[in-house]
C-alpha cells in the first residue's frame, strides 16, 4: 500500500498548495495498530499523516456536512461504498458538488481491528500492509502475519459490489475487479425463512440490548435531519428509557426513515457497540421498497 | 488483612448458593458480548472475560431506575416508592471496575446530597471482585495506581492461582459473606498463596502498552480552560454518539422526566444521560453553552482529568480502556492525557 499512500499525500498536497482545497479528511494511523482515525488537514505540512491500508473501515462522508458552510473546499478520500454515501448527500442537496473534491481510492476491504488485534502483539507498531487477494499481509515491528478476508474482513467486504469509488474526482491507485455477489442479501433470506414469531424473537433479543447511544445513527450518511425525532423534547416520541418497546420504537422507526435511501455503507453495523446487526435490518428489502400493501409480517 | 481460599471446583457450588440467596449479579455472555446481568446461578455464568462491554456500575445506578409512582387525585399528591432494595452478590467485577465504583460513592454519597436510590444499593450489595488473568492493549489501570489485582472498591478479591482462588478480604461486609460460606472459603493454607499471588501481579504489571504520564497535566488544565489543543483534530471527528460515557464504569450523568399515563398517574424515572449530547446542555429559551462538539469533547476530557479531582481529590478514569475500544473514530483518552502532558511541557 506504500505507492497509494505516497500517492494520496501528494495528491493532497497539490489540492492545498493550489488552493483547491482549504481541508482534507482522510485516514490517518490510530492509536492501535489495527486502527486508522479521520485526520482533518489543512496545510500542504499535514498531508503526512495520510495513510492507507486495510485499516480505513471508517466512512468519512458525512463529515463533509460539517463543512458545507466554511468558506473553502473540501476533500474526502473515500472507498467505494463511502462513495455511495456521497452521492447520497449531493442527491439530498446536504452538500453542493462544487464544494467537495472527491479523493476516491480502491479499496480491497477492510479488516475488523478488533479481530486482528487479537492476534497481533500488543503494543507492536505497523510497518507496511499489502493487499495478497484472498489475504493481506501486515508487517508489524513485532514480526510478520497474514490475515485472509474470508475470516478478518468486514461483512460488509465480503460481498462489496463497489470497490472501485462510483463518484470521484481524483482516483489513487489501480481499479479493482468488480464481481457481482448472489449472496449479496443471504442473510436476510435467512430471515426470511423464519416465521413470524421467530422474527420477532430475534429481532427482539437483539433491540433489548441497544444502549440508544445512536451512534448508528450519527454515524449514518442519510440520517440528516437537523432536530432528528428521537433528540426532540417537546414532544418526546421515544423516551429516554430503554426498554424493548422503547427501543423497538426507536429501530423501526430509523429502518423506515432510511428505507429505500440507504446506501449499505454497513456503519451503523460497523460503530454499534452492542453489535445489533443493524446492516441486516436496513437491508431488508421490503424497507428498501416500501408499498402500502406490504404484508405485516416482513420483519 | 486477612485471606481464604476457595477450591476452583467448589465455585459453582458458592455462585448457586449465593443465587439462592441473594440477587446474584454476575458476567454473562450474550452473542460476542459480556454484560453483568442478575443470573439464576452457576450456569449462566460467564468468566473468560477480560473486561465486559458495559461496566457494572448498573448496580448501582442503573440506565433506567423508576424513582417513584405518583398519583394526583384532586386534593392530594401521593408519591408511591419503590420497596427496599433486594440483598444483592455483584461477583466477577474486574478491579478497575471496583474501583469505579469508589468514585461514584463521593458523588451520591456526599453530605450534602445523599441520593437514597444510590445508597442502598450500595450498602445492599457486596462486591466480589475478580483479578484479571490478561491485560488488553487498551488497558491502563496502573496510571491511576490500579492494577489488575488490585482489592480496592471489592469487599472480597477473588486472584485465580492454578485450582484455587485466593481471596482477600478487605472489609468487613466480605468478611460476614466469606464466614457464612465458611465450608466454602476455607482460613487453612491461605497465607501461603499471598506470594503467588503478589508474583501475578508483577507478571500482568509488565503486560501494560500504553504509556499515560499525567504529569503537569492537571496543572494545564487549572490554569487553562482555553487551549489550542481543543481546536484539534478531537472534536471534529467526535461523532458526538456518547457511546464511550455508556460504557465507562465512572461516567454518572443522568436525566429525571415523567412518564405520565392519561391526566394524573404516572412515575419519575431517572435515565443514563450524556455530557456528548447538545440536549445535554440545551436550556429552556434555546441557549446551549456547549454549543458545539468542541466543548462537550473537552467537558468529557476536563470532567475526567480535572472536575472529579477538584470535586473529590479521586481521578474520574479507571483506565478500563472501554471507552478508547468502543469510541467508533478512535478518540483515545490516553492520547489525549499525552498530547496535553506535552502541551503542559512546552508551556
Ligand atoms: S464495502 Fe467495499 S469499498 Fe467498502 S470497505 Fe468494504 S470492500 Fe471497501
Ligand atoms: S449504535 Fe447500537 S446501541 Fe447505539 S443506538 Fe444504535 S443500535 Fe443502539
Ligand atoms: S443505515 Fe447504515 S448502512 Fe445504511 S446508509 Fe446509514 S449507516 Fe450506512
Ligand atoms: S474514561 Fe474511558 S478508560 Fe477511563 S474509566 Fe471511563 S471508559 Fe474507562
Ligand atoms: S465514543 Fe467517540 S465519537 Fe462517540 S461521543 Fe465518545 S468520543 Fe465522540
Amino acid at each position: 500500500m506504500m505507492g497509494v499512500i505516497q500517492q494520496l499525500r501528494e495528491q493532497a498536497k497539490k489540492l492545498l498548495e493550489e488552493k483547491k482545497v482549504d481541508l482534507v479528511i482522510g485516514f490517518g494511523q490510530g492509536t492501535e495498530l489495527a486502527r486508522t482515525t479521520p485526520v482533518f488537514i489543512d496545510s500542504p505540512e499535514g498531508v503526512s499523516a495520510l495513510t492507507w491500508g486495510p485499516f480505513c473501515a471508517n466512512n468519512l462522508a458525512k463529515y463533509l456536512i460539517d463543512y458545507k458552510n466554511a468558506p473553502g473546499n473540501v476533500a474526502v478520500v473515500v472507498k467505494g461504498c463511502d462513495s455511495r454515501s456521497v452521492i447520497r448527500l449531493l442527491d439530498d442537496n446536504q452538500i453542493s458538488r462544487d464544494k467537495v473534491v472527491i479523493i476516491g481510492v480502491p479499496c480491497a476491504g477492510q479488516l475488523e481491528w478488533q479481530k486482528v488485534a487479537a492476534e497481533v502483539k500488543p503494543g507492536a507498531g505497523l510497518k507496511e500492509t499489502a493487499d495478497n487477494g484472498e489475504s493481506f499481509s501486515v508487517k508489524t515491528d513485532a514480526g510478520d502475519y497474514s490475515f485472509n478476508k474470508k475470516d478478518y474482513m468486514l461483512h460488509r467486504c465480503l460481498v462489496c459490489e463497489n470497490p472501485n469509488p462510483v463518484i470521484s474526482d481524483i482516483t489513487v491507485g489501480k481499479e479493482l475487479p468488480v464481481k457481482n455477489y448472489e449472496e449479496r442479501f443471504a442473510e436476510v433470506s435467512e430471515l426470511e425463512q423464519m416465521s413470524t414469531e421467530e422474527k420477532s424473537a430475534y429481532w427482539d433479543k437483539q433491540f433489548s440490548r441497544c444502549l440508544r447511544c445512536y451512534a448508528c445513527r450519527n454515524v449514518c450518511s442519510v440520517c440528516t435531519c437537523q432536530v432528528c425525532v428521537f433528540d426532540q423534547m417537546l414532544p418526546m416520541w421515544v423516551s429516554k428509557r430503554t426498554n424493548l418497546s422503547e427501543n423497538t420504537v426507536f429501530h423501526i422507526t430509523r429502518a423506515f426513515h432510511v428505507a429505500g435511501r440507504c446506501v449499505d455503507c454497513g456503519e451503523c453495523d460497523r460503530v454499534c457497540p452492542m453489535d445489533i446487526p443493524l446492516r441486516k435490518l436496513n437491508q431488508l428489502s421490503p424497507l428498501g421498497e416500501f408499498k402500502p400493501e406490504d404484508p405485516e409480517e416482513f420483519m | 488483612m486477612e485471606a481464604r481460599i476457595v477450591k476452583k471446583g467448589q465455585l459453582s457450588e458458592l455462585l448457586d448458593k449465593l443465587a439462592q440467596e441473594y440477587d446474584l449479579v454476575a458476567p454473562v455472555q450474550e452473542e460476542t458480548l459480556t454484560f453483568f446481568r442478575k443470573v439464576s446461578g452457576a450456569k449462566d455464568v460467564f468468566l473468560e472475560y477480560t473486561n465486559s462491554d458495559v461496566s457494572p456500575k448498573g448496580c448501582f445506578l442503573p440506565q433506567n431506575e423508576k424513582t417513584f409512582n405518583y398519583t394526583y387525585t384532586g386534593d392530594s399528591l401521593e408519591i408511591v416508592k419503590p420497596g427496599d432494595e433486594k440483598k444483592t452478590v455483584l461477583f466477577g467485577a474486574r478491579p478497575c471496575d471496583a474501583r469505579a465504583i469508589t468514585t461514584l460513592d463521593p458523588v451520591f454519597e456526599g453530605e450534602k446530597f445523599g441520593d437514597e436510590y444510590y445508597s442502598s444499593k450500595r450498602e445492599n450489595t457486596v462486591i466480589i471482585g475478580l483479578s484479571c488473568s490478561k491485560v488488553l492493549s487498551t488497558c491502563f489501570c496502573y496510571a491511576f495506581d490500579g492494577g489488575p489485582c488490585d482489592g480496592t472498591g471489592s469487599d472480597l478479591l477473588f486472584t485465580e492461582i492454578g485450582d484455587k482462588y485466593y481471596v482477600e478480604v478487605n472489609t468487613e461486609k466480605g468478611k460476614v459473606l466469606a464466614d457464612k460460606y465458611s465450608q466454602i472459603f476455607s482460613s487453612q493454607g491461605a497465607d501461603q498463596l499471598a506470594k503467588g499471588k503478589e508474583e501475578i501481579a508483577k507478571k500482568l504489571a509488565g503486560e501494560f502498552v500504553r504509556k499515560v504520564d499525567l504529569t503537569g497535566v492537571k496543572e494545564l488544565l487549572d490554569d487553562n480552560f482555553e487551549l489550542p489543543f481543543w481546536n484539534g483534530d478531537d472534536y471534529k471527528k467526535c461523532i458526538g454518539c456518547g457511546t464511550c460515557t455508556y460504557v465507562c464504569p465512572t461516567c454518572h450523568c443522568f436525566d429525571i422526566f415523567d412518564h405520565t399515563i392519561g391526566d394524573f398517574n404516572g412515575a419519575r424515572f431517572r435515565c443514563w444521560d450524556s455530557c456528548m449530547y447538545p440536549e445535554y446542555t440545551l436550556m429552556a429559551g434555546g441557549h446551549n453553552p456547549r454549543p458545539t462538539r468542541k466543548e462537550r469533547v473537552r467537558n468529557r476530557f476536563m470532567h475526567k482529568l480535572k472536575y472529579h479531582l477538584d470535586r473529590y481529590n479521586m481521578v474520574g478514569c479507571v483506565g478500563c480502556g472501554r471507552c478508547i475500544r468502543k469510541c467508533p473514530v478512535n478518540i483515545d483518552i490516553t492520547k489525549i492525557i499525552n498530547d496535553l502532558k506535552e502541551v503542559a511541557q512546552n508551556a
